[in-house]
């Protein structure tokens, strides 16, 4: 009897729920204690939880541009791909709402942006164009969810209008963009329009966020879609489809690598006091290690190679080695940025020379956060097996749509 | 710096214009009247004379006691920032209630503003405790209530008694310039900067008279005077924030 529970499935299962569990608790102290039991400081107000919701936000953005590849661009034959995007995209959205709800002092009041606007604030700007696009995504993802065995038996009717909302995916599809594109780039604008530090001030910021979410949104999606299938026969993908958006990740990277080296080469050169400082705790302080290798090495050069050169990309292992290092580079540059503009402490007094501070996550961010993040893999889990997230063979069967060359599903 | 902004606005505005429609127009309205600072009748401002200033701290402990704040946070420090001769320099630093507030543009519910004075006030029924404004703001004169202030206030009431509400836990807050006594003060027909219970807690508590307050708008009045005859600086000026708190340097004195 007890062995036939402990199956895989049930192990995985149980594991994020600990996970799950221990941080709902920790949660329930930050609420109870406030955010003093945090490492977070007036000098660095904004540390784990926050790098975790500008994570979460980018590695979503396979949804939006897997999207409007297909719906507006017209590469239908990826349709199966972008229907894993969307759903990793609504994981990751409630995943980033859930770490802000953690992180702002007075969560009680988070709908206040919802009525008072201040239309200059990034910021609020951000909010609402989340808030926009998860209703999005819900709509977009209204067809997967009408996949559930229970609710088709249940609610025939239901799933059947539900399944009807695909008719409307170009249109859902270019909102989507539109949100997409504007928020994303704001995310990095938050930082960018901070003139008192003169590391994040600068216009490219926008524009490095923007990019980097869609290579690491991609990347995520491609690589859960792969792992899924490695893992469980309810997941079923097209290798060739995979094959052959990861060869576009590719190139798109070598963009990305441009746009990061060139701008904090740039750096090198447009002195500032305060903008120099930062960039040598990238370059040569504490960060260095996350910068050279974890951002530019493992999560540009690598996986660039990989992906590009034919024989390591048909190769799955290798292929899913360079989508996780991807991902993997995507977060740590969202660390570095948001870090190393508060290490530097610009003084306000006249002469005083430039300051330094430290941070590192406290157990009960680290707890809370890895709780997100188990959140996440649940609910992705729980697709793949009930609404069969994964599973290029589905489209294939209902819809005339797909193109000769995207060959047979393979189940793996 | 501030071309950018304009267009920015303007971009936004037609975005949430176009969002707006259900939400209705009141909020936009309310957003314009924030964003392009009004002027009023007085323009409150500060001038810290750093030739006088030594450092004793009074500013800060009359500040703890009149707005009832949390001992382990300074709505206003006071910095050594070095030597002019035999004599060590102090800079106090308040809130610089600028004109331009960094801290007013990035908030996302408009809980930080401007009032017609000038004054940079904050809403803190409003404030959600995002803590955006403590990173924009040049100056780290912010501070975000990490735990909630219980039990007695430990500068009270040697230094004064609280006039203002203390603020609940998960809030950002910051030096008002007393609004309370400002407005108090104005109603009972007195001016701020020459009667006392008018003046911001820190300038009345000074024991060397190293602060001024008072009305830009009134040519007569005594920072208007100060600025006048004294060259006199401010904080991190290349921003553009244009602080409404000035420092007459204790060097230029000396010399004088």
């Amino acid at each position: 009897m007890l062995k036939k529970l402990i199956t895989p499935w049930t192990a995985w299962l149980a594991f994020l729920g600990i996970l799950l569990l221990t941080g709902l608790v920790a949660g329930i102290f930050v609420f109870w204690k406030g955010l003093s039991i945090t490492n977070l400081t007036d000098l660095v107000p904004w540390g784990l939880w926050i790098t975790m919701d500008l994570s979460a936000i980018a590695l979503a953005a396979g949804a939006f541009s897997l999207c409007a590849a297909v719906h507006l661009m017209g590469l239908k034959r990826y349709e199966p791909i972008a229907r894993t995007a969307t759903f990793v995209g609504l994981i990751g959205y409630t995943m980033a709402m859930l770490a802000l709800v953690l992180d702002i002092g007075r969560p009680d009041r988070f709908w206040k942006a919802l009525v008072y606007w201040n239309t200059h604030s990034l910021l609020w700007e951000v909010t609402i164009a989340i808030m926009l696009y998860t209703t999005v995504l819900v709509f977009e993802t209204m067809p997967i969810f009408a996949r559930f065995e229970w609710l088709r038996h249940r609610f025939p009717k239901l799933t059947t209008r539900m399944e009807h909302i695909h008719h409307y995916a170009p249109i859902l599809a270019i909102i989507g963009l539109g949100l997409s594109s504007m928020h994303q780039s704001s995310l990095g604008a938050a930082y960018g329009i901070i003139k008192g530090r003169p590391f994040w001030f600068k216009p490219e910021m926008s524009v490095l966020f923007m990019l980097s979410a869609i290579v690491g949104g991609i990347a995520l999606t491609l690589l859960a879609s792969m792992l899924a299938s490695r893992l469980t026969p309810k997941a079923k993908v097209n290798d060739a489809l995979i094959e052959r958006v990861s060869r576009f990740v590719g190139w798109l990277l070598i963009g990305y690598f441009y746009f990061r080296v060139w701008d904090a080469l740039s750096m090198s050169y447009t002195y500032d006091p305060g903008r120099s400082e930062g960039l040598q705790l990238m370059t040569k302080g504490p960060l260095a290690f996350n910068f050279w290798i974890v951002e530019l090495l493992l999560g540009m050069i690598v996986p660039m190679t990989l992906l590009l050169y034919r024989p390591t990309r048909t190769n799955r292992f290798c292929r899913m080695i360079a989508l996780f290092l991807i991902a993997t580079g995507v977060v740590a540059f969202r660390w570095d940025i948001n870090i190393s503009g508060f290490l530097v402490v610009m003084p306000y007094l006249p002469g005083q020379a430039i300051g330094y501070t430290s941070y590192r996550p406290s157990l009960i961010e680290i707890l809370t956060g890895s709780a997100i993040i188990a959140y996440g893999l649940i609910a992705f889990s729980l697709g793949v097996k009930y609404l069969r997230v994964v599973d290029h063979s589905l489209i294939e069967q209902t819809q005339e749509t797909v193109t000769e060359q995207s060959g047979e599903a393979v189940p793996v | 710096m501030t071309k950018p902004n304009i267009n920015r606005r303007e971009f936004l505005k037609l975005t949430a214009v176009g969002v707006a429609v259900a939400a209705g127009t009141r909020a936009v309205a309310s957003t314009e009247a924030s964003s392009d600072t009004p002027k009023g009748k007085h323009q409150w401002a500060m001038v810290i004379d750093q030739s006088k200033c030594i450092g004793c701290g009074y500013c800060t402990l009359a500040c703890q006691a009149h707005n009832d704040i949390n001992p382990e946070l300074q709505w206003n420090t006071v910095n050594e920032v070095g030597m002019v001769g035999e004599k060590h320099v102090f800079l106090p630093r308040p809130c610089l209630h600028c004109e331009k507030a960094p801290c007013v543009e990035v908030c996302p519910v408009q809980a930080t503003y401007y009032r017609d004075d000038g004054i940079v006030m904050m809403d803190y029924e409003r404030c959600i405790g995002c803590r955006y404004c403590e990173v924009a703001c040049p100056y780290q004169a912010r501070s975000f209530n990490w735990k909630a202030f219980e039990g007695e206030n430990p500068m009270v009431p040697e230094w004064g008694y609280p006039e203002v509400e203390r603020r609940p836990r998960g809030v950002v807050e910051k030096c008002s310039f007393c609004y309370q006594r400002i407005d108090r003060g104005l109603e009972r027909g007195l001016t701020p900067g020459l009667d006392q219970d008018a003046t911001p807690a820190c300038v009345v508590v000074c024991p060397v008279g190293a602060r001024l307050f008072g009305d830009l708008n009134d040519p007569e009045s005594n920072v208007s005077k100060a600025l006048r005859e004294n060259p006199s600086y401010r904080l991190r000026e290349n921003l553009g924030t244009e602080p409404r708190v000035y420092y007459l340097p204790a060097v230029a004195k000396k010399e004088a």
